[in-house]
């Protein structure tokens, strides 16, 4: 009885052409991205976090429009916060009414693939999937299957005061050494105002001490038969944050308890040379929301409009960060989800995003990136970089801000390098091994 | 209230012990009749207490014996059973005893200078002109009617390194270096900011609640304690302070049992991530389960939080009831 129910509902929704959207755990786990589902009155929901809000908006508009036009269905985007959007994505998905797409940075998404909470994908359905960026596409892999889709790159660079330079006959660094004279000069020649930093280094900023400790020949930590084991007191890394320290503690007057979330607007006061940043904050930098609470509102020039450039950070590596997309296991309307995630990730999407100086999710596209000006200098760090250990466990370093803790001790004096060091190690030991 | 008061009178008791006993059942029987209205009349209150506290507070107890993870959470698992084990855990930690003593001796701090503060803020109405004791309680109404978070947020802008405004007001006294001076490289430095915060928006209620108690303290008594020569302490130590003692006790368990569970001055002041050194219990505990997705071991150290409140509780219960049998 039940079956010849399910058969004739089966039947009927083919012949309204609404096949199988959400009961496609039935057939089977795989959402299909080119099933055709009449979406008309479904709205899927996405959590996106916030800096294709204030960073990019057009390209998430222009992939709803095209999915509206595919599917029917409306999409509802939420922008989330970095510092807390994992504790709310716990939360929302021991519930049943759970977002269908969710954005996660390259370093999470192993937690959550590891314990089940998204959908595998059928990778050859996404655009570019045979060049997918394997920084940003190894976290999605798991047993031979995809869980996640690449959205977007970002390699740091260095972002410099063009006027400054100038004004002290500097050139870009092609070298540390050079960096360094050139952080001294800037120094020299405005160090009169108190607040001026020659290089604004926030003290937990662990994308950039870790880019030393890589620099350096350092890791953070590696695998040991089936042990983990963190590295960072070995010399080489020892090294990297010993330099990385020296900078931040002799060029830059910022809080040494800050992370870098501010540096932007830090750096629109005009009152540093130099700092380290993704390519894209070259633009924020400059051009700042008149509301900043209305990302959306008019955009007002800041006082370093015109006079910054970048530049590859020499003898550093860049982090390899970015986000994928991931549709969850609980979506109600997994093949939409996974059809809107495929439009977004496409070919057209990331040119958008190319544009607005953002690193596209495969290595064919980083050619194109690399054409647009502005983005050169991103494009060819993206050709040199490092990631965090692969580890299931690696986002609880992550959430335990074990690293920024370690820097902040180093940055404000409390711990020297070898000791702070040391006990970042056992802490990693820790979590990394723990069962 | 009058139906339960009068019949307790002694008096009448000794006088005629036949009558009296017969009164005795009768006392009885209506008290259970009078015991039923009460306890349909509180059911939906009860209910509902039951239903929003009851229930998580029994949930939070069962999961603090189990193993909770976000394998379970996503795929809909029953959690497994593990005894003490989450218990164990929290007791053998060495970062646990560091977060008690550092939660104790900010309650202890923070209580102290809220209720001394509050005092001088109420005795003060009581000197002031009306019209300005109406401008200090609108005032401190505002400041109680502000929600913690929004305070919060406000207090971090102030204390900023790169824009606050009071790095900037103290960068402006001769001879003083504070530009992007860092409040919270020093633990000593952010926790008095934090305790800060936290007396700001305690000393409203203390010293509202106090000022009523004051109207109580008969104006004779002081006259009396001012004719006989008594100095200001005097009378402050010997007359205020014994009779507003009930309700000093009170306010001060509150503060006590409030200050205790401190979560959102220092999460928000430390930007959703505090440091060691500004860890306290509810935010360690948080941190463990949601953070780290350790719900067991977080219920648990949730779980070690309220025990060890509920000696507080208790004492400020009997005080109630005191009260209460006063009245």
């Amino acid at each position: 009885m039940k079956r010849r129910i399910a058969v004739a509902a089966a039947l009927a929704a083919t012949l309204v052409g609404a096949a199988a959207c959400g009961s496609s755990s039935d057939s089977s786990d795989t959402p299909n991205a080119n099933a055709s589902v009449n979406g008309a009155g479904k709205t899927i929901k996405v959590w996106l976090m916030v800096d294709a809000q204030s960073g990019w908006p057009e390209v998430v508009k222009q992939a709803n429009e095209r999915f509206t036009a595919a599917t029917g269905a409306q999409v509802q985007v939420d922008y989330q916060q970095w510092t807390d959007h994992l504790a709310k994505l716990d939360t929302t998905l021991a519930g049943s009414d759970v977002p269908d797409v969710v954005e996660l940075g390259n370093t999470e998404m192993p937690k959550y693939v590891f314990n089940g909470a998204f959908a595998p994908l059928d990778k050859p359905q996404f655009e570019n999937s045979a060049q997918w960026l394997t920084g940003l596409s190894a976290p999605c892999e798991l047993d031979g299957k995809t869980y996640c889709v690449p959205y977007y790159a970002g390699a740091r660079v260095l972002l410099y005061r063009t006027d400054l330079y100038t004004k002290a006959g500097l050139t870009p660094p092609k070298t540390y050494d050079e960096l360094i004279n050139a952080a001294k000069v800037l120094k020299e020649k405005n160090g009169a105002d108190k607040q001026f930093s020659a290089f604004y280094m926030p003290g937990k900023y662990w994308y950039a001490a870790m880019a030393w400790v890589h620099g350096n020949g350092g890791d953070i930590a590696k695998k040991d038969g089936d042990k983990w084991v963190g590295t960072l007191s070995e010399p080489a890394a020892q090294q990297g944050l010993t330099k990385w320290a020296e900078l931040a503690k002799t060029y830059s007057s910022g809080d040494p308890t800050k992370d870098e979330s501010d540096q932007d607007a830090v750096y629109a006061q005009g009152k540093s040379g130099m700092i380290y940043g993704n390519g894209w904050e070259l633009g924020a930098v400059q051009e700042q929301p008149k509301d900043p609470n209305d990302p959306a509102s008019a955009k007002v020039k800041t006082k370093v409009n015109g006079k910054v450039a970048t530049a590859p950070l020499p003898g550093i590596p860049s982090f390899l960060g970015g986000s994928d997309v991931a549709v969850t296991a609980k979506s109600p309307n997994a093949d939409l989800a996974a059809k809107w995630a495929q439009i977004f990730t496409d070919t057209k999407s990331q040119e958008g995003l190319i544009a607005k100086g953002v690193l596209p999710n495969a290595t064919t596209l980083l050619d194109k990136a690399a054409a647009v000006k502005g983005n050169e200098a991103t494009a060819q760090a993206a050709k040199e970089t490092w990631f965090v250990p692969m580890a299931p466990k690696w986002s609880d370093v992550e959430s335990a801000n074990v690293l920024q803790n370690m820097l902040a001790s180093i940055a404000t004096g409390k711990a020297t390098v070898p000791d702070a060091a040391k006990e970042a190690d056992a802490k990693i030991n820790e979590i990394l091994n723990a069962s | 209230m009058t139906v339960v008061d009068s019949p307790s009178a002694p008096v009448q008791q000794p006088a005629a012990p036949d009558p009296a006993d017969g009164r005795a059942k009768g006392r009885r029987r209506s008290a259970t009749r009078a015991g039923f209205a009460p306890l349909a009349l509180t059911l939906p209150a009860l209910l509902l207490l039951a239903g929003l506290l009851g229930y998580p507070l029994v949930r939070m107890v069962i999961l603090s014996f189990q193993s909770l993870g976000l394998r379970q959470l996503f795929g809909n698992l029953p959690p497994e059973n593990i005894g003490l084990a989450n218990y164990v855990k929290i007791f053998t930690n060495q970062t646990f005893y560091e977060v008690v003593a550092r939660t104790v001796a900010f309650t202890v701090a923070s209580v102290l200078i809220t209720v001394i503060l509050g005092l001088a803020v109420a005795l003060l109405m009581r000197r002031v002109a009306p019209s300005v004791r109406i401008a200090m309680i609108v005032a401190m109404m505002f400041v109680w009617a502000m929600p913690q978070l929004v305070a919060t947020q406000t207090f971090r802008w102030l204390v900023d390194s790169d824009f606050g405004v009071l790095n900037y007001l103290i960068d402006l006294l001769p001879g003083v270096d504070f530009a992007n001076h860092s409040w919270f490289a020093d633990p000593i430095q952010g926790w008095i900011v934090i305790t800060a915060i936290v007396v700001w928006a305690g000393i409203p209620f203390i010293a509202i609640t106090l000022n009523a108690g004051l109207t109580q303290v008969p104006k004779e008594l002081l006259e009396a304690a001012t004719v006989d020569g008594a100095s200001a302490w005097q009378t402050l130590r010997s007359i205020t302070i014994p009779i507003l003692k009930p309700l000093l006790i009170i306010v001060t368990t509150l503060s006590v049992i409030w200050n205790f569970g401190l979560f959102t001055q220092v999460y928000v002041v430390r930007n959703g991530r505090p440091e060691e050194e500004y860890q306290v219990l509810a935010t360690w505990a948080y941190s463990t389960a949601f953070k780290n997705n350790n719900y067991g071991l977080g219920s648990a150290a949730a779980v070690v939080t309220v025990l060890m409140l509920l000696g507080v509780m208790a004492f400020y219960m009997r005080q109630m009831f005191k009260i209460g049998d006063v009245d």
